[in-house]
């Protein structure tokens, strides 16, 4: 084997380190496509057999978004094994108490259940904020596109852009806005 | 065997019965314990196996076919086209390739892969599917609607 096509084999099957800014997005999608990634499947050579998942470095888990009031309706289950053990948690609660639970949860039950799963989920790295340990950091090599743009909100944008907006109405001095 | 009459046909047992249960031990030879030695258990099992193979050869066939759609849906986002405009742009193009054909292509020769995948691009963008219209039109591309 000629040392270009050893270096060939070797970029085919390494594993590459994908980053992705879980910021505003829906973790239920987004653990979709993280999925492609963690199983491989988005690379042309998978097969179940072949051990060619990636790892993803999910960041900032704390800002992930919710549709609707789902924060609120969502429930998550948990059961001791005893008696009258069932519990169910909301999911404002259980983001409260493991900023990473929820991610990390959507991404476990995006996997079809076998024994590769949890293989799997340890290529997963999940972190509440922009903090990652410099030694996960450097192994980083892409980054995955969000799933949609972050938008901007009001009180980000500087005072004197908001100021200098063209106004379409001019409302009266005394017109008090509900 | 000829049998000058019927009553010969009726008396007939076949084979002898050493070498018909031999042709079931034959086949249930891998199986482990009694499965493999009593006549009586190694049939039922054999029956059962030959079942197995024989809806096997459908399943082997269906979970090549899935496969080949992983491995194309992965090859053809890599150029940001989905599998379905793949293969839509290629019949169009009066381009005929098997699912095998395209992921051997995606596989072990991707830069021919990626020619296709242009192509099937540009012939879709040109006939105006909707699924493409986010997309530009590939450079380097000359189609026969182009020359006129």
């Amino acid at each position: 084997m000629s040392i270009i096509q050893r270096s060939q084999q070797w970029g085919t099957f390494a594993r590459i380190w994908h980053l992705y800014d879980a910021k505003w997005q829906d973790p239920y999608l987004s653990a979709e496509r993280i999925k492609m990634y963690l199983m491989g499947l988005y690379k042309p050579i998978y097969h179940p057999l072949n051990d060619c998942g990636d790892h993803v470095v999910v960041i900032n888990s704390y800002d992930i978004a919710l549709r609707g009031d789902e924060w609120r309706r969502r429930a998550y289950f948990h059961h001791t094994g005893y008696h009258g053990g069932a519990s169910w948690t909301m999911a404002w609660e259980v983001h409260k108490k493991n900023p990473t639970m929820i991610m990390n949860k959507a991404v476990y039950k995006s996997m079809k259940g076998n024994l590769q799963r949890r293989y799997s989920m340890q290529r997963l790295h999940i972190f509440k904020d922009e903090n990652v340990p410099e030694n996960i950091m450097q192994n980083i090599s892409n980054q995955i596109k969000q799933l949609r743009p972050v938008p901007l909100r009001l009180d980000e944008i500087p005072p004197q852009e908001v100021a200098e907006f063209p106004k379409l109405v001019k409302y009266p001095e005394n017109y008090i806005a509900q | 065997m000829v049998f000058q009459s019927l009553m010969l046909l009726a008396r007939n047992k076949g084979p002898d019965e050493f070498w018909r249960k031999r042709k079931i031990f034959r086949i249930a030879a891998h199986f482990i314990g009694r499965r493999r030695n009593c006549y009586s258990i190694a049939i039922r099992n054999v029956h059962r196996a030959l079942v197995y193979s024989s809806k096997g050869r459908a399943l082997k066939k269906a979970d090549m076919r899935a496969l080949w759609e992983t491995r194309l849906h992965a090859a053809s986002e890599e150029h940001g086209i989905s599998r379905y405009i793949l293969h839509e742009g290629l019949m169009r193009s009066n381009i005929l390739l098997n699912r095998k054909t395209l992921m051997d292509l995606a596989v072990w020769e991707p830069r021919t892969f990626k020619a296709l995948s242009i192509i099937a691009l540009a012939r879709t963008k040109q006939d105006g599917l909707n699924s493409v219209q986010h997309l530009d039109m590939p450079d380097g591309i000359i189609t026969r609607g182009m020359l006129k």
